[in-house]
């Protein structure tokens, strides 16, 4: 399986070829174009835990998470296919190998991943993380090496390194490591600053690994633009 | 300090390393990210020297700017022994290095984004051509020497005028040195101004730089508007 992303950053398109007999797990929706022999067959996705039960309870909370309850599976039939897959945003796509440790990934993100990734919602926690925003986490871990997730973001996505700490502003977050500890914390060191700076509370991440983030707040776009429209009349 | 843009032109974001003694200024809600040396104060004025005996015209600068310059009334101060920041405005653009030496800088209301050392941004009055250029009421008028980044709607660029140069209104980002502006029409007289689709403009005369945006915010509202479900 090979994947190239076409007309980055604003208009990214991810290409996926696959050899036959290969396939690909996507969000709905993210199709733009596909090859006449490609079978697309839409399923729920199996759950850590294995089993129906356990496929359900995965989907319950995929679905608290925001994204879909299906998940539709692409598979190259007879031969080589290419697939074209989009985000609803402009800006860029990462398709990124799963650390051994997994990667958190902030909901809205997720676009595809390749067969053999494990997701599940991480609801505890996370809701004053995202408040407001209809966001959580997926933590998506891999059950066989050599596995793929593609990612999109709002405006350009910069992979940012830590060692040691860094803040993050919230609505900038798109992916993390699995191995990195992170808690909430004050932009400022009181809560004055942080409030009149408009920064709030960031997510400070602790130890090693790598961070993406996207260099736009999709939120606070959508608040600036918002308060310039008209207003509702219903 | 070194400073890099990345992203640009669609989605510029702004990375600075700070030496030690230095204090970024930018406006409030654009942090992206920092490192965990970062101190942030939120301020009322950029200026980061001001003392107590400068705090009520500091206040008086601010109250102006807020609710007339369409900044922010608060400001954020990052100061670190050695750190970096990442800065990035709400919308869609790109973001210009300024070295300020001195001379002064006008910027469409909302166009600032940081600047580091002994900079003033004051809140000028730009009466009926700013209405009517639809810049908003006020300019920034910004002073100083140090460095200065400003961003755009879209892409950005400078044109260097010497005798006179017309622009869109909507367009302006901010002008530099010995430059006026004046409203007129586009041409055609009174049929051109309402039917050309270009109304107004800008004419700027004299010499110095001039900064353009290859988007404007006014226009994609009006087009965004009645798609709007009523």
């Amino acid at each position: 399986m090979q994947c190239e992303l076409l007309y980055r950053p604003v208009s990214t398109i991810a290409q996926i070829r696959l050899e036959a007999g290969e396939q690909v797990l996507v969000e709905p929706g993210a199709m733009v174009g596909m090859s006449t022999n490609i079978d697309m067959k839409t399923g729920i996705p199996a759950g850590a835990s294995g089993g129906m039960l356990g496929k359900i309870a995965g989907s319950v909370g995929r679905l608290l998470t925001g994204e879909s309850f299906f998940q539709n599976t692409f598979t190259a039939q007879n031969g080589p296919g290419e697939l074209l897959l989009t985000h609803e945003l402009p800006g860029d796509m990462v398709w990124i190998d799963l650390p051994p440790s997994g990667l958190k990934v902030q909901s809205t993100a997720y676009i595809a991943c390749t067969t053999h990734v494990q997701m599940q919602a991480e609801l505890g926690g996370y809701r004053t993380f995202f408040s407001g925003e209809g966001l959580f986490v997926i933590n998506a871990t891999a059950s066989l090496p050599n596995q793929k997730i593609l990612l999109g973001a709002f405006g350009g996505i910069q992979k940012m390194p830590v060692d040691g700490h860094l803040l993050i502003d919230n609505g900038h977050l798109v992916a993390w490591d699995g191995n990195l500890s992170f808690n909430l914390t004050k932009a400022s060191r009181g809560w004055i600053s942080s409030f009149l700076s408009r920064e709030g509370m960031v997510c400070r991440f602790t130890g090693q690994g790598n961070v993406w983030i996207q260099t736009r707040n999709p939120s606070e776009y959508g608040t600036v633009v918002g308060r310039m429209l008209p207003p509702r009349t219903n | 300090m070194n400073h890099e843009v990345t992203h640009a032109p669609a989605f510029s974001m702004l990375r600075v390393d700070l030496q030690p003694g230095e204090t970024l200024v930018s406006e409030p809600d654009a942090m992206v990210a920092m490192t965990d040396d970062v101190e942030l104060e939120a301020k009322l004025t950029t200026s980061p020297d001001a003392g107590v005996g400068t705090s009520l015209k500091a206040l008086v600068a601010a109250v102006v700017r807020k609710f007339l310059g369409g900044e922010s009334f608060f400001v954020s101060h990052y100061t670190a022994a050695g750190g970096s920041i990442w800065l990035a405005p709400t919308m869609s653009g790109s973001i210009v290095h300024y070295p300020m030496k001195g001379a002064s800088i006008t910027l469409s209301s909302g166009a600032y984004l940081a600047s580091i050392g002994a900079i003033d941004v004051l809140a000028r009055y730009g009466g009926l051509r700013g209405i009517l250029a639809k810049e908003g009421i006020f300019f920034l008028e910004i002073h100083g020497q140090g460095d200065l980044w400003f961003n755009s709607f879209g892409g950005v660029d400078v044109i260097d005028v010497d005798g006179s140069y017309i622009v869109d209104t909507g367009h302006i980002v901010g002008w530099a040195g010995d430059l006026e502006m004046n409203l007129r029409g586009a041409g055609g007289g009174l049929v051109g101004v309402f039917a050309s689709g270009e109304g107004l403009v800008c004419e700027f005369t004299g010499q110095g730089k001039l900064w353009i945006q290859s988007r404007n915010v006014p226009s994609i509202i009006d087009w965004l508007s009645p798609l709007l479900p009523g």
